[in-house]
């Protein structure tokens, strides 16, 4: 963790309202912030999407066609790629990243449970650390 | 000034019969009504005619038949570096149904083009032009011919019934490569025989929307080399587009970054956006230029524009460009470029030295 970074957590919802499978939007940080409960694993990005804002917590989440050769398709990456459900940008749920290459991309939240309650953090850069 | 689209003919096909394979020869002389003919644009005509009234050669052949006519009203009043040769009514070859009579009228054209024109100035650049519909066929002709120092280019007419980027025409690029040759596409044979109706809602009325809707088939390679992978799996492949216009570019490569974005797991072996890909291995002739106010500003909308565009006349069509014109409405960075510094390097043309003619007098037009 960088010295110049301020740490901020927030108590999103219980971990029981989102069981795997299902995705939620709660109000965090000021903002919203699209929470996905994949196979136990919980992912959690900013709920809006960089391209046109479409609802990003209602996107599905799914495996991707990774770059390959012509008429080679290259499964992978399951579980772990967010399609937007407006024009159906992919993103990766780990890094935010497009899986185009962009500079775009969205914002990747930390997720934890304690006490069966879901908790986000978020990191930011001290006020004049950049 | 390079001229990457020149339309020189045949007077008629029966000009060809000394270089047809004797296994067709009878069928090219005897078939039909007297003889055979190549498809031609009967269907939508030009009102006024589809060649310069003036580029009729004095005896009254067809237009683009005589080299005498071609070097005394294009090649020297226009200071003509070099010359695309890009034939003219064999560019229907892609429509006729017998794949075998298609490659051997091609191969007829290519040593006629070989034996008569190429040997008559040093100015003129040939394009080996085969029958798509059988690609391994093509693929031969390609590796016979391709190695000719005037050979400049494979030429595919546009009108086919699939995109080039489907795998039966990846022969025909293998072949090219192997041989060192760009492969173009030429409008030609749009609505012809076999090949599908030239526009995407069928058969046109008029010949000014069959003219102005040209552009699909180009449009449609455009896409079907680049969604195909055509240019991932072969990085050494260059294409240029002849005949089709530029203002279409813009647009078309803006659809086609934007649907990559959301639809890229569809083609996955596409890496890069659209847009980057073609710009790397795709030319087109500027001709017909389309004429806007502010064609200046239009052509600005695409970055890198100035090294995709090489400058054609078309002579001897009715729509033909002037190369005054044509270098006046550039930006002026771009002139050097598209008149002729990206068709040397395209086809790899040394600097021109004096020319060489048979003819001995360099006369002009009256």
């Amino acid at each position: 963790m960088s010295a110049g970074a301020i740490i901020e957590r927030e108590v999103a919802l219980p971990l029981a309202d989102v069981p795997p499978g299902t995705s939620v939007a709660v109000k965090a940080f000021g903002t919203t912030v699209a929470i996905f409960n994949v196979e136990g694993k919980l992912f959690a990005v900013g709920n809006y999407c960089p391209h046109h804002g479409g609802p990003l917590c209602h996107g599905h989440v799914s495996g991707a066609n990774l770059p390959s050769q012509p008429y080679e398709y290259r499964y992978g990456r399951e579980g772990r790629v967010l399609t937007c459900p407006w024009h159906g940008w992919q993103f990766d749920l780990e890094s935010g990243r497009t899986m185009f290459d962009s500079s775009s991309r969205v914002k990747v939240y930390e997720v934890h449970v304690d006490s069966g309650v879901i908790m986000l953090t978020r990191q930011r850069r001290r006020e004049g650390s950049r | 000034m390079i001229d990457c689209d020149v339309h020189q003919n045949f007077d008629s096909l029966s000009e060809l019969l000394p270089w047809i394979d004797p296994a067709h020869r009878d069928y090219i002389r005897h078939s039909g009504f007297g003889g055979f003919e190549l498809p031609n644009y009967l269907t939508w005509t030009h009102p006024h005619g589809t060649t310069r009234c003036d580029a009729v050669p004095p005896d009254g052949g067809a237009p683009g038949s005589d080299y005498e006519t071609v070097r005394k009203q294009l090649l020297d009043p226009l200071d003509i570096e070099y010359a695309i040769l890009t034939g003219e009514d064999i560019l229907s070859v892609s429509s006729l149904p017998n794949p075998q009579v298609a490659a051997a009228v091609a191969t007829a054209y290519n040593r006629w083009l070989i034996d008569e024109w190429l040997p008559r100035d040093s100015r003129l650049k040939g394009s080996l032009i085969v029958a798509s519909q059988g690609a391994e066929r093509a693929a031969e002709e390609i590796r016979a011919f391709g190695d000719h120092p005037d050979i400049v280019q494979v030429l595919l007419p546009c009108a086919a019934p699939a995109g080039y980027g489907h795998p039966q025409y990846h022969p025909i690029y293998e072949a090219a490569i192997e041989v060192g040759l760009p492969v173009a596409m030429h409008v030609g044979g749009e609505g012809l025989g076999i090949n599908p109706p030239p526009t995407a809602t069928g058969y046109p009325t008029y010949y000014i929307e069959w003219h102005v809707l040209l552009i699909q088939c180009a449009m449609s390679h455009v896409a079907a080399l680049t969604f195909h992978g055509v240019f991932e799996r072969y990085p050494e492949l260059r294409v240029a587009v002849i005949e089709a216009g530029v203002a279409w570019l813009p647009s078309l490569l803006w659809r086609m970054d934007t649907d990559w974005k959301a639809l890229r797991s569809e083609v996955p072996w596409v890496k890069r956006l659209p847009s980057e890909t073609v710009r790397e291995h795709m030319r087109f002739t500027t001709q017909p230029l389309e004429d806007p106010e502010k064609l200046e500003q239009a052509l600005g909308l695409v970055d890198g524009l100035e090294d995709m565009l090489m400058f054609a006349t078309d002579y001897p069509h009715w729509d033909f460009d002037r190369p005054d014109l044509v270098s006046r409405r550039l930006p002026t960075s771009w002139r050097k470029k598209v008149m002729g510094e990206n068709a040397r390097a395209l086809y790899g043309l040394p600097l021109a030295p004096a020319v060489s003619v048979t003819a001995t007098e360099a006369g002009r037009t009256s």
